[in-house]
């Protein structure tokens, strides 16, 4: 086998052990890799119903074929386990060295078990695995314990490392790498937390077996500069995915105040050009030549790196209007390790509480100074507010009743990014039915709606389009396990993606068998689904109430009175299913689970719930 | 006929400014209105007028907000 190293390390944190598997060529083609290997090793070796901050859950940290090689921009880790946030499946991927150190080390994957009996961090180096005291990082933020491991390591080391959420078991607590990267935001810096595991450190020293290396670094390094060319002729990395923040706000799409608004007359304080101008470095993750991380000096004179997803929900959601404060409180979440846009979701959520009456505080909408208090409360569960904001938007919301839930802004539990789709039926539609909960990550179709349908349009044309960029941003790039970026913003072209595959594996793939392997990869996230909550139904792929809500639409400018409609939303969800082959739950059939050879997983999963 | 066109993202650098209200010479589509503030027409745009979606040959009006954009595709 080629491309793969064959291997996954399998550790366990409650006896300190470890050792090395090997896997099949089958299991490699099937599954890929990334999102793939995860979503069917956690399937196969987790039962249903199993307590995900306990320590039968399992963290999986895994590669594709093409991770750590360079090429346009392979810098990328899956990281994944049973979700503490949504109850099922949840994954996230950062820029990290682990991506090429270990595979260097001769792993396409890591699994964590069990749970250690005091704060510790792992140094796998090749085939030794160390389980070292982390009491010193303990208690501190990402920040400090990125730097601690730089110091006593290097700089050249793969780092996963949790903060002060993780260890207090946040449920949208997140993985950080290389002091700015971050992912796993259905809690799975929470899953690390739990199992008393502060960080992950890797360095390999090997090569990564390839079927034909002279081949890969032609393309990869051709790939990689032609990723730069695009991206210096489209102007993109000036500032990066906030210019579309100017865009959202004057196509009334942009998330303000809990995203009871769409627009605000100073959210262009916090577009990509005053981004750009406050700019003190840019970063980027392995194996990229277009760094997206714009850097500012904060309220409190930190370097805070920014992106739209972080400055939307900390900014406009939370009607903080000031770039500084909004880097703050950036800065502050990716300190603690919290989930940024969750957060964002969080604080504006506790905000509409209160003005509802629902809930006590004194947190009001533009309070950053307050917001920087309650994220510290969040990240440490500190007092009442804390503790209970730490479960995320929809657990606060059924504690506070008053029809609550209606205001929490996510789907299946997963906080959603920012993007506020009341007027946007599609992207509403992509929200709904992404494989982990409220993710923008598999599919935006925003400026597809705009330009190439129609904004009010629930036709089938829509649900095609989310699954097209399903397949290629949810599948091909999660499975590859590379940066969607140079595709996605610059246009750099999809067909290159095989050529790797096929380069370092041998094999002869087109784009089309990866559209298989995606279907596959979704497919059996759905039946992880399943198998949590056999009582699936088809609103579980609604979004939140307050999207339907005639009181909440626009009061004035072009979307005035406009928001989903049910029957209309439904029957775009009908099209969605009917297209993907799912039964009126949203759950694939026996027959499609069959085209994709899942029958072994059908039956697992026939055991305990109902497939159709 | 006065106008005020946006322009999103690194168009601002193409264009030379972010926001600017325009006496235009005369009648103009999206598409002419594009090229006139010197937006490269090989790049693919979205143009909005008074925040709906503009065709490249729906003509802009007298007193129109004509937002132009980069395609995105969400981060
Ligand atoms: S484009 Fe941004 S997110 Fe993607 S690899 Fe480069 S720096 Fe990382």
């Amino acid at each position: 086998m080629k491309g793969w190293t064959g291997y996954i390390l399998r550790v366990n944190l409650t006896d300190k052990t470890w050792k090395k598997e090997s896997f099949t060529e089958e299991f490699a083609q099937k599954w890929v890799g990334g999102r793939g290997f995860a979503a069917k090793i956690l399937f196969d070796e987790l039962k249903p119903g199993i307590d995900p901050l306990g320590p039968e859950n399992k963290l999986v940290v895994a590669l594709g074929p093409i991770a750590g090689i360079p090429a346009p921009n392979t810098g990328k880790v899956v990281v994944a386990a049973k979700s503490p946030l949504t109850g099922f499946y949840g994954d996230g991927n950062l820029g990290s060295r682990v991506s090429d150190q270990l595979r260097k080390a001769g792993y396409d994957a890591l699994i964590v078990e069990g749970k250690a009996d005091k704060p510790v961090y792992l140094n796998i180096e090749d085939d030794k695995v160390e389980f070292l005291d982390a009491a010193e990082m303990w208690g501190k933020g990402t920040y400090h314990s990125n730097e601690w491991i730089y110091a006593k390591y290097g700089k050249n080391v793969g780092v996963l490392n949790i903060g002060q959420a993780g260890e207090n078991k946040v449920l949208y607590a997140v993985i950080r790498s290389l002091e700015g990267r971050a992912g796993g935001r259905p809690g799975i810096g929470a899953v690390m937390g739990s199992k008393m595991l502060k960080a992950i450190v890797v360095k390999g020293t090997k090569q990564i077996p390839q079927h034909d290396a002279d081949l890969m670094r032609k393309l990869g390094v051709e790939g990689l500069k032609k990723a730069r060319e695009l991206d210096q002729k489209s102007g993109w990395s000036k500032q990066s995915t906030d210019a579309v923040l100017g865009w959202c706000n004057e196509v009334n799409g942009l998330p303000v105040q809990n995203m009871r608004h769409t627009s605000h007359p100073e959210a262009y304080k916090l577009d990509g050009e005053h981004l750009n101008d406050a700019r003190i470095a840019t970063y980027g993750c392995p194996s990229c030549t277009m760094h997206c991380g714009i850097t500012i000096h904060d309220k409190e004179g930190r370097e805070s790196e920014l992106d739209y997803e972080n400055i939307g929900m900390l900014g406009p959601n939370i009607n903080v209007f000031d770039l500084k404060q909004v880097g703050s409180l950036n800065y502050l979440c990716d300190d603690y390790g919290l989930d940024t846009i969750s957060a964002g979701a969080v604080l504006g959520f506790y905000g509409d509480a209160i003005e509802r009456g629902a809930a006590k505080g004194d947190f009001k909408f533009g309070d950053a100074e307050k917001g920087k208090t309650l994220l510290w409360d969040i990240a440490t569960r500190k007092g009442e507010a804390g503790n209970l904001l730490a479960d995320g938007a929809l657990r606060a919301a059924k504690v506070y009743g008053n029809n609550s839930a209606d205001y929490a802004m996510q789907v299946k539990g997963l906080e959603m990014a920012a993007y506020n789709c009341k007027s946007i039926p599609g992207q509403a539609l992509a929200f709904g039915v992404a494989a982990i909960g409220g993710h923008h990550r598999e599919a935006w179709i925003i400026t597809f709606e705009l330009k190439h349908s129609k904004r009010e349009s629930y036709g089938p044309e829509k649900a095609a389009k989310v699954i097209e960029l399903q397949r290629i941003r949810g599948g091909l790039f999660e499975m590859l396990v590379a940066c969607r970026f140079p595709w996605v913003e610059v246009g750099y072209e999809l067909e290159n993606y095989p050529k790797f595959f096929n380069a370092v594996t041998g094999l002869d793939w087109t784009l089309e068998n990866f559209w298989t392997a995606a279907d596959r990869a979704y497919s059996m996230i759905k039946l992880h689904y399943l198998r949590e909550f056999p009582e699936v139904t088809r609103k579980d792929d609604y979004p939140p109430a307050v999207w339907f809500d005639k009181s909440n639409a626009d009061t004035e400018g072009p979307q005035k009175g406009v928001v989903l409609e049910y029957d209309k939303y439904d029957s775009l969800l009908q099209h969605y299913y009917d297209q993907r082959g799912y039964d009126k739950r949203g759950i694939p059939t026996m027959e499609t689970l069959k085209k994709l050879g899942l029958e072994a997983e059908a039956a697992a999963a026939s055991k305990t719930a109902k497939l159709n | 006929m006065k106008v005020t066109v946006k322009l999103i993202g690194p168009l601002i650098y193409e264009g030379g400014f972010s926001e600017r209200e325009l006496e235009l010479p005369g009648p103009m589509t999206a598409a002419e209105l594009s090229a006139y503030v010197k937006i490269d027409q090989k790049r693919p745009t979205i143009i909005t007028r008074n925040g709906k979606a503009a065709a490249p040959a729906d003509v802009v009006k007298d007193g129109d907000r004509v937002v132009i954009s980069h395609i995105y595709s969400g981060g």
